[in-house]
């Protein structure tokens, strides 16, 4: 059942059980927010989605106060706006927010903030921290730009379960942590990059994207993942005719973003100098490269010689991990109806 | 220790909590032990282990709470409280004193192994400053001459005696007992003081009688808020089919604040007894003491006083269990609590939903303060009217004020609610010197000046109507020798450092105050720097997930805003 919100002097319907800040967004009214994602829920923690709701005392937080019928909320107070500025003053203040240098100009969510409040710099500088994690084979931690929201470590250990990243010590002194605060490389990590795409910053940046492009370069192409029969759905971002990085799709079956190292950063094997372009026929030591009518000939008459020699049974089929199901079906049918055999198996089986 | 030895202990202390993870404090603190205090890799890699946990969740948490160790200490670790009454109290000189004699700096283990200097926020040891903890034992009421005898002691494997005097006076009688006796925490002793009478009268009465007769008391709760502790009781949810859980708080860690030790260390009985009552009224088979690990040998005394209780037949129908929290502040935040309780970092919890419908493992909890919980045999036995004759309407029944810093006597003082300020300074022998002000209620309050309490009363009305709180009626007082500059810069370092650093406001802000007032005490401040603090202030209050950034953001915006001109003398024109 539908029921009415205002927000900021506009009547709003929206459906149950949706928060202040799903309410905002759905209908474009921005609300600057840093730890809150869809998939993992209100965190309630950066405090810069707050609004002033009429009857409840003080600042709430937009992420965490669900709408309800007839809720008058402002999101574009003087006091609204005073609280907003702090927050993101100080977490500019710390750190590293460079966006002239960063991968993630242009697709930032404290940027957006800062941008949105009309702050340039922050009028403050505390502290200048040094701490960069390049040891993990894809991923490059950069904390002088976290802003502990704690956004990776969600991800991490409720939505791809590795349990490898969490907060350790405490205050000021908060950071994200690999098992015992190790490297990422020594650590337990997998390299699935699940943290990389939660990061509303540029604390987690894909190694390969580095200096390679800014977002307004690329455009999205959708796909599905080649590597092996799940078809989870990805995003290829694409400068020119190049790939240059690429994410899950949100919201899509069957991996609702969520990728492995393979399909998230085993992309550009395809640009491989050393990738096979025509079938290749062995004479002798060597290889020779022939044509696809050639090839297909010469295996042609090689199964029909050992079937005759010894049966069909003689020959097996081992079909590909990385073949859609609609291959896979028709490899079956070419090994039980043309050559005559059931010898026929799936490697992901084997 | 043998392997199966350790495998065994670690068990047990699994055994007592319906959730293997809540274990993880127990295990972490008896793995240090045994690894000579310090967790090493490999203990941590067997605490997640046997656990079932991550290694980050483990290591998270060591890194949390500060009385784990994840680096290697000295055999004798010093710890000086140089918090804001150690600081009154003169724990600075101690500390310059040890790094002279043992040539080393804060942090720093002498080449020999044998001491590592450290300084400490607040050991709760307010009245009886300077305090130092050596590995986890106290040594208060410290001086330089007493600090160099137990520095030589030490060294020859000796534990000197901890002078633990102070001035105790209780002008109700009903929390502070008789501690000159040797006997005083035994149950003899208190069953011949009419103890367990009430709960006696208890077990005859209905829960819901019970609960109604401490709603009608109006007693209101003495951690430091005041809520009401009937009100908090009647909120539990009626004929829900989950176990009830009481948490007693004692994790008392608020600077200025000792109260709650008084009873647990001398009268451990009255809070049992105050458990035994309130578990059966709220129908709760399971209950928890949640003490600050640093009050290890009031653990101790208090399982000591359950054993008896449980061998006396007084505690058939619940289960007490002591759980020794890690040095952390901001666990005495109840729904924190919970979350360590349950095994987690002290990360306060959104609210809502509240304790009382979703509390310890989503199931109905109470949490109240010790204090309050040992107010309520008194209830009992004298009914709510009897209890409603002492302290002034809305604010009834006895308190223990703890008072510290610049007064001839400092101690502890149970007096009614209501009692004005200057009896109760009286008592403690009268202000040192010249007062320049007060802070009535723990670090968390505002200050007020010598003027503003003038003819002030204590009780939570009165005190919020002279715009500050009773809170936890921890008296701290300042004397005109003191720079509030640095006072507030012993404040704020105490709440950076106590801060969950969960949300950006107090984690970030108590930081950036911190410094701006680490730079206008040195000399190196700029003007606007003030204006940045108190903008600053006033924006945190109100802002942040849990009540730590009104605890700081209140009592640091008033010690800049009220002695302003002390900041200015500081700052470069």
């Amino acid at each position: 059942m539908s029921k009415k919100i205002t927000i900021d002097g506009r009547e709003l319907v929206f459906e149950q059980d949706k928060t202040l800040l799903q309410v905002a967004r759905e209908n474009g009214i921005y609300i600057p927010s840093l730890c809150y994602h869809e998939k993992t829920g209100p965190a309630s923690k950066c405090r810069v989605c707050v609004v002033e709701v009429d009857g409840m005392k003080g600042l709430q937080t937009s992420c965490s106060v669900a709408a309800k019928e007839g809720m008058v909320v402002r999101t574009d107070t003087e006091t609204v706006r005073e609280a907003q500025r702090m927050v993101v003053n100080l977490l500019l203040s710390n750190g590293n927010h460079n966006c002239l240098s960063c991968e993630c100009n242009g697709r930032c969510e404290l940027q957006d903030a800062a941008y949105f409040l009309g702050i340039e710099r922050p009028p403050f500088i505390i502290e200048e921290r040094q701490e960069r994690d390049s040891s993990g084979a894809f991923i490059l931690r950069d904390a002088e730009k976290c802003i502990e929201c704690g956004r990776c470590i969600e991800g991490c250990n409720r939505l791809v379960v590795n349990e490898v990243l969490d907060f350790g010590y405490r205050g000021g002194h908060t950071k994200v942590i690999c098992d015992e605060d190790a490297p990422m490389g020594e650590s337990t990590c997998v390299q699935c990059g699940e943290c990389v795409q939660m990061c509303p910053v540029g604390a987690l940046i894909e190694n390969k994207y580095i200096g390679v492009a800014r977002a307004w370069e690329t455009k999205t192409v959708r796909t599905t993942c080649p590597y092996c029969g799940v078809g989870c759905q990805l995003d290829l971002h694409v400068k020119g005719d190049q790939i240059v990085r690429v994410t899950g799709t949100e919201g899509a079956h069957p991996n609702q973003g969520h990728l492995c190292v393979k399909g998230r950063f085993g992309y550009d094997f395809i640009y491989s100098n050393e990738r096979l372009t025509t079938p290749l026929i062995r004479e002798g030591e060597n290889f020779r490269e022939a044509s696809w009518d050639e090839a297909l000939d010469l295996v042609a008459g090689k199964f029909k010689q050992i079937i005759k020699e010894s049966g069909p049974d003689a020959i097996a089929g081992v079909s590909c991990a990385r073949s859609i199901n609609e291959d896979s079906y028709n490899m079956q049918k070419l090994f039980r109806a043309v050559i005559g055999t059931n010898n026929i198996d799936h490697c992901a089986r084997t | 220790m043998k392997t199966t030895e350790r495998d065994a202990k670690i068990q047990e202390l699994i055994g007592k909590y319906p959730k293997k993870e809540s274990a993880i404090l127990p295990v972490l603190q008896f793995l240090q032990k045994e690894e000579g205090n310090t967790l090493t890799r490999e203990a941590i890699e067997e605490a997640a282990q046997k656990l079932d946990c991550s290694t980050s969740k483990v290591y998270g948490i060591a890194t949390y709470y500060t009385l784990f160790n994840t680096k290697p200490v000295g055999k004798y670790h010093l710890q000086v409280d140089t918090c804001v009454p150690g600081f009154l109290h003169g724990a600075d000189a101690i500390v310059d004193h040890i790094a002279k004699k043992l040539g080393i700096k804060r942090g720093e283990t002498t080449k020999d192994g044998l001491f590592t200097l450290s300084t400490v926020q607040d050991l709760g040891s307010c009245a009886t400053g300077p305090v130092i903890q050596v590995n986890d034992r106290y040594f208060e009421n410290m001086t330089i001459e007493k600090t160099d005898q137990l520095l030589e002691g030490l060294k020859k494997g000796n534990w000197p005696e901890n002078d633990t005097s102070m001035k105790v006076v209780s002008q109700c009688g009903i929390l502070i007992n008789d501690r000159t006796q040797k006997d005083c925490r035994a149950l003899a002793f208190y069953k011949k003081n009419g103890g367990y009478q009430s709960f006696e009268k208890a077990l005859g009465m209905k829960p819901e009688d019970i609960v109604a007769e401490v709603k009608a008391a109006e007693i209101r709760g003495r951690g430091g808020a005041g809520f009401p502790a009937g009100t908090k009781w009647s909120f539990l949810p009626k004929n829900d089919p989950r176990p009830v859980y009481l948490i007693c708080n004692a994790d008392e860690g608020e600077p200025g604040t000792f109260k709650d030790r008084q009873i647990m260390e001398y009268n451990p009985h009255l809070l049992i007894e105050g458990i035994a009552v309130s578990a059966h009224a709220l129908k709760a088979a399971k209950a928890f003491i949640y003490i600050r690990g640093e009050f290890g040998w009031i653990a101790d005394i208090l399982e000591t006083a359950i054993g008896e209780a449980k061998d006396a037949g007084y505690l058939k129908h619940v289960d007490i269990v002591v759980h020794r929290g890690a040095g952390s502040y901001v666990c005495g935040d109840e729904t924190a609590q919970i979350e360590s309780l349950e095994g987690k970092r002290g990360n306060p919890r959104v609210k809502p939903p509240f304790p009382a419908n979703s509390g310890l493992y989503g199931c109905p909890t109470v949490v109240n303060n010790v204090e309050t919980l040992s107010c309520v045999p008194y209830i009992i036995k004298n009914g709510a009217a009897g209890f409603k004759k002492i302290g002034v309407p809305n604010n009834f029944g006895p308190k223990i004020f703890g008072v510290s810093g610049h007064v001839k006597a400092p101690g502890i003082f149970e007096y009614p609610m209501g009692t004005p300020l200057k009896e109760i300074l009286d008592a403690a022998g009268g202000v040192k010197g010249k007062m320049k002000g007060v802070i009535v209620g723990g670090l968390s309050v505002p200050i007020l000046t010598a003027k503003e309490a003038e003819g002030l009363v204590l009780d939570y009305d009165s005190c919020a109507k002279a715009g500050t709180a009773l809170g936890s009626g921890g008296i701290i007082v300042v004397n005109d020798t003191v720079s509030i500059p640095e006072l507030a810069l012993r404040t704020i370092e105490f709440y950076h450092h106590e801060s969950c650093g969960q949300c950006v406001p107090c984690r970030r802000g108590s930081l950036t105050i911190e410094s701006k007032l680490r730079d206008i005490v040195a000399g190196r401040g700029q003007s606007e720097d003030i204006d940045l603090i108190l903008s600053l202030c006033k924006n945190i209050k109100g802002l942040t997930l849990c009540p730590t950034g009104e605890a700081f953001a209140a009592p640091v915006q008033a010690m800049v805003a009220k002695f302003r001109p002390e900041f200015e003398a500081l700052v470069k024109r």
